[in-house]
């Protein structure tokens, strides 16, 4: 995989997480999903895409 | 906020398991057992030995009744005897050390030190058996919370750090302080919960008093213990909230197993973390006993990689039920806590005897403090114990006999048999900062408990 197709794949993730880190009602849940999201954040930063992180 | 507000409000960290019918738990236990017994024949070498030598193979474990009927229990020697193939963890390994996170270690005061490895899942997920409690007592991402420990090699109060990561709360570090420190550095940064052993938690009123603090004047609003019995022993937790002016919580849990069991909102009792262990209690034959009674505590972990503990006698008792219980949780609730060790239970003409119940009962005399030692013994035909205990310092010497009388006679009531006790005077017993020594065995080995039958 190219390092644009992997960028794509964690974008795409990252879109998924954050829908399921919105609507959950858990608690475990959407703390789990916080730290997904911030773990496909700091890949993306390891590949170069540099993007602010708000949350 | 790291939550979003409706999240934030909600009652349970898990409540889709949390509030789970009893009988879907138990539907989830049985695949969960099936998964974890799996994996430690394929990955642990000790744990295919044991079941091969009990002629049973993990794919005939279909029921509940044959995960009961047919697996055997371990004890903590079996462990120990396979880490020492080539230690430290030896055939009771069941990951490569690629995959460890942290080791802890028992102090092997009584023995060879018992190692644990934990993975980076193990250690979230023993954290995450605290989170339960923080978040059922109302603790969330903006409170701190404060370590009055030292960060060695015994598990201890890691886990509840492991928790609070898992939380998204803030960690303040009282490592490698005295408490005369720790309580300047608790008016300095302000924390909201602090974690103790009962006993040091306590013991933090000696130094405030020479340091002039008042403690319920501190930011200390939640007093949260483990290590030793005491947060679900009414008069113990009295004396920790009366002291910090704090509301006092607990976590149960077994150093080589992990926080088994955070404590009930309502603060009488501890729940089985059902996510991430199932239990037995078992009388002294091996026989589940029914919810209700008082056994032994078997438990089994689904979240340890490292080194798989399936049906390990812990020697704790305790009483468990499935009773509803007020906080709304459906899993399984234990009134009081642990009640005592099997090893420290006596039978005192007919009548069995656990540490905790003479414990709770000593604090209802005034003038009496919680430093305290349990000695038992054993004559022709019966156990007995005395109990030594401080008086407190404003209590004349004279009044010591009077007081032990009167102590006496509160166990004799309550319990029903006589125990002698001997008021000593203040900072005559010794101070502990983790695991307090209070009980003595003076007894022969043969008049402990025995776990009998079959499969032990």
């Amino acid at each position: 995989m190219t390092r644009e197709e992997t960028l794509a794949r964690l974008r795409e993730i990252t879109e998924r997480v954050r829908e399921l880190r919105d609507t959950t009602d858990i608690p475990a849940l959407e703390r789990t999903m916080q730290l997904v999201d911030m773990y496909c954040d700091i890949a993306r930063w390891e590949l170069g895409e540099i993007t602010p992180w708000t949350r | 906020m790291l939550f979003k507000p409706a999240v934030e409000a909600a009652r349970f960290w898990n409540p889709y398991t949390q509030t789970l019918p009893r009988a879907e738990l138990e539907r989830l236990h049985l695949r969960k057992l099936q998964t974890v017994i799996g994996y430690a024949y394929e990955h642990s070498r000790m744990y295919r030995a044991l079941l091969d030598r009990h002629r049973v193979r993990p794919e005939q474990i279909r029921t509940m009744d044959d995960f009961v009927e047919r697996l055997p229990y371990i004890d903590k020697q079996e462990i120990l005897d396979a880490q020492a193939v080539d230690p430290p963890f030896g055939d009771a390994l069941a990951l490569p050390p690629d995959f460890f996170e942290q080791r802890f270690a028992t102090s092997g005061s009584t023995g060879a030190p018992f190692h644990i490895p934990l993975s980076h899942r193990s250690a979230a997920l023993w954290g995450e058996s605290w989170t339960y409690l923080y978040w059922s007592i109302g603790l969330r991402p903006r409170h701190s919370f404060y370590f009055a420990f030292n960060w060695g090699i015994f598990a201890a109060f890691w886990s509840a750090y492991m928790g609070v990561r898992r939380l998204g709360g803030t960690v303040v570090s009282g490592g490698g302080l005295d408490t005369t420190a720790r309580i300047k550095q608790i008016e300095q940064y302000r924390p909201d919960v602090l974690f103790a052993t009962p006993t040091y938690a306590l013991y933090f009123a000696e130094a405030a008093r020479e340091l002039g603090v008042d403690l319920r004047k501190t930011s200390i609003s939640y007093v949260v213990v483990a290590g030793e019995p005491g947060g679900s022993i009414p008069a113990t937790r009295q004396a920790i909230e009366d002291l910090w002016g704090a509301r006092c919580y607990e976590l149960y849990g077994i150093a080589e197993i992990g926080p088994t069991n955070p404590g009930c909102p309502l603060q009488q009792g501890v729940h089985l973390c059902e996510d991430w262990y199932h239990a037995l209690v078992v009388d002294e034959r091996g026989v589940p006993v029914p919810y209700g009674e008082v056994g032994e505590h078997i438990v089994t972990s689904y979240i340890q990689d490292g080194q798989p503990l399936i049906k390990y006698r812990t020697h704790d008792l305790i009483r468990w039920t499935d009773e509803p219980c007020g906080c709304g949780t459906t899993w399984l609730y234990y009134p009081g806590g642990v009640l005592g060790r099997t090893d420290h239970m006596l039978i005192i003409k007919g009548v069995n005897v656990y540490p905790s119940a003479v414990e709770a009962l000593l604090h209802r005399v005034g003038g009496l403090t919680e430093h305290y030692e349990l000695h038992a013994g054993r004559d022709a035909a019966n156990d007995f114990l005395t109990v030594k205990v401080e008086a407190r310092s404003e209590v004349a010497k004279d009044d010591y006999a009077r007081l032990g009388r009167q102590a006496a006679d509160v166990l004799r009531s309550t319990i029903g048999v006589t125990i002698g006790v001997d008021v000593q005077a203040p900072a005559t017993l010794p101070r502990y900062e983790l695991k307090a020594k209070r009980f003595f065995d003076h007894r022969p080995a043969e008049h402990r408990w025995q776990l009998q039958g079959r499969a032990s």
